[in-house]
């Protein structure tokens, strides 16, 4: 490893050394402004520096890591992510009680984490990248602990996610028995050959698809994911939603096509139908739910089941749909999980559906953003989400998946009704006497200010999405 | 000297985490469900350790080392998070956290 590596792998070490940082300055002296500037500055350096990182050729770093156009491209949208999510965190976190500054730490952590994740190469970097990610995740979803909802879910998300861990290695654990290799690559050229397919590799497959289904939340292995999201902080939910998702997703995608999944019909089926299932059970159960945090629980187990047809889209335009359809969603949910950080406070989150009612009316400017990343997670023009499935559905044509772009169809109607269902609540004109339960923001914090432009993002980039195209159609080539 | 096989090694861990499994599932106290997770996580170190050899690589220990940091590290945020709910709800089970349905 010589230097030119190092600086290929620069933004990982500016993450990292932020949250080292940001531990000795909390020694020091515990200053709430401080150590959120220094979160951003370290954020806006790991951008910066992101830029430096030729992507004219891929680059193995000591094989475990890889640094190709989609690892940066996948870490500069987290590190856009975490930046937008800490922005928006800035508020609620502040009215927080306790200690308020490990927050950022552990945000950073878990953005690296994933970071990892996309850049990863090897079971080991997979491994370590996604553990560095929950680990993380279960301190920031227990983070204001003086509510019981905040501990049961962290609790739940805690045994799950070890659990998964545990499944996850012992499928690699198998997969290497066979192969004796954990380099994506070399897997990919020793697992086709006919001596090595036998029950333990078919094992191997099968506990490696649990752990990844377990964690992107696909059905059937979705059950944690409402509870979680209801109960995690909301501005952790978003981050969640996003960035934790986020990293998995493109840490699945180079797996999946450097062992070229495409000429392997048993794994395609099987995606397809956890695919198929995701998006309607996903929209379906969604209908029944009161609570705002739950239902875009069961909408993000939808969205990833849409993402999951770009994915089985083997043509060229399959990764480049994955990529544009994450930024989509990056944008809207963060977005839509703002406007409900913007009006809870820690101890009391603004969740139910009743609360939202003439929201429009009580705060015109955050009732017309929700209204608008609500339209965008249905996929209602002029919106970035539409753009987003627009291009899903035509790697699906591309590709012929039928029936897979049409349970897309279904799910997305299926999918308006809800979404609505919320406008609708929040359009509804106050009754007399009636009493706001929230406290309700400026729009000149912090967070208002973010949202805005999310908003704007939103709309303009869903008139004129050339430029994120013409970026993501220059960094991600066909193979990731 | 004698060697042992390598299935027989592979065996010991598939029951070591079928046994981490079950009881993963039968039981509901906290500190019984972290500690069938760490049973399976060992099951997963050991099937590495006895690949590894029978690869000749140093990768299976390599991942092992990993693995105990990664149990060290869960478990250090899991017991306090263990701490945090025995004074939400003082009790160690599991079930009595699970308030949100829906």
């Amino acid at each position: 490893m010589d230097l030119l590596d190092f600086l290929k792998i620069l933004p990982l070490v500016v993450l990292a050394t932020t949250s080292v940082v940001l531990m000795l300055v909390i020694a020091f002296q515990r200053n709430y402004k401080i150590n959120f500037l220094i979160t951003l500055a370290g954020l806006i350096l790991a951008f910066v520096s992101l830029l430096f990182v030729g992507t004219d050729k891929p680059l193995q770093i000591t094989s475990i890591l890889v640094i190709n156009g989609s690892s940066v491209f996948y870490i500069g949208l987290l590190i856009t992510g975490c930046f937008i999510a800490a922005l928006l965190s800035y508020g609620y976190i502040e009215k927080y009680k306790g200690n308020r500054e490990e927050y950022y730490i552990l945000l950073i952590i878990a953005t690296l984490g994933s970071s990892i994740l996309v850049a990863s190469d090897h079971f080991i970097s997979f491994f370590l990248g996604l553990e560095i990610l929950s680990v993380s995740l279960y301190g920031l979803i227990a983070y204001p602990h003086h509510m019981r909802q905040r501990i049961e879910a962290s609790i739940k998300y805690l045994i799950l996610a070890g659990a998964t861990s545990a499944i996850l290695l012992f499928g690699m654990a198998l997969i290497y028995t066979v192969l004796g290799t954990m380099e994506f690559s070399r897997i990919a050229i020793s697992g086709t050959q006919p001596g090595n397919q036998n029950v333990m590799m078919l094992a191997g497959w099968g506990l490696l698809t649990v752990g990844i289904g377990f964690k992107l939340a696909l059905v059937p292995f979705q059950y944690w994911t409402p509870d979680v999201y209801q109960g995690a902080p909301a501005p952790v939910t978003g981050f969640i939603a996003s960035i934790s998702k986020g990293g998995m997703f493109a840490l699945m995608l180079r797996y999946f096509s450097r062992i070229d999944i495409f000429t392997n019909n048993a794994l395609l089926t099987l995606f397809a139908v956890i695919a198929i299932a995701s998006m309607l059970y996903g929209n379906i159960v969604a209908l029944m739910q009161h609570n705002i945090k739950r239902i875009l629980a069961y909408s993000s187990i939808a969205h990833l089941g849409y993402l999951l047809v770009a994915f089985l889209a083997s043509g060229s335009l399959g990764p480049q749909a994955v990529a544009f359809y994450l930024v989509a969603y990056f944008l809207t949910t963060l977005s839509a999980f703002g406007v409900i950080t913007l009006i809870s406070t820690p101890d009391h989150e603004i969740e139910e559906l009743n609360d939202y009612e003439s929201l429009v009316w009580r705060h015109p400017v955050l009732g017309i953003i929700f209204t608008i990343s609500l339209l965008s997670l249905a996929g209602i023009p002029p919106t970035i989400g539409l753009i987003g499935k627009i291009f899903i559905a035509a790697a699906g044509v591309q590709s012929s998946l039928w029936v897979l772009l049409g349970s897309l169809i279904v799910g997305s109607v299926v999918g308006v009704f809800y979404y609505l269902r919320i406008v609708i609540t929040m359009f509804r004109p106050p009754e007399e006497g009636f009493e706001p339960v929230i406290s309700l923001p400026t729009i000149l914090t912090t967070g208002g200010v973010v949202l805005s432009l999310l908003t704007f993002l939103i709309i303009s980039l869903g008139i004129y999405p050339l430029p994120v195209m013409q970026i993501i159609s220059r960094m991600i080539t066909t193979l990731p | 000297m004698l060697t042992i096989p390598f299935q027989h090694g592979l065996i010991l861990a598939g029951i070591l985490f079928s046994i981490g499994a079950m009881s993963l599932i039968i039981r509901r106290n906290i500190f019984f469900i972290l500690l069938s997770i760490e049973i399976m996580l060992n099951a997963a170190g050991l099937a590495f350790v006895v690949a590894g050899a029978h690869w000749g690589q140093a990768e299976g220990q390599i991942m092992f080392i990993f693995i105990l940091t990664m149990a060290a590290a869960e478990v250090s945020v899991g017991l306090a998070i263990v701490i945090q709910l025995y004074r939400r709800y003082r009790t160690l089970d599991v079930d009595a956290a699970n308030e949100m349905q829906g």
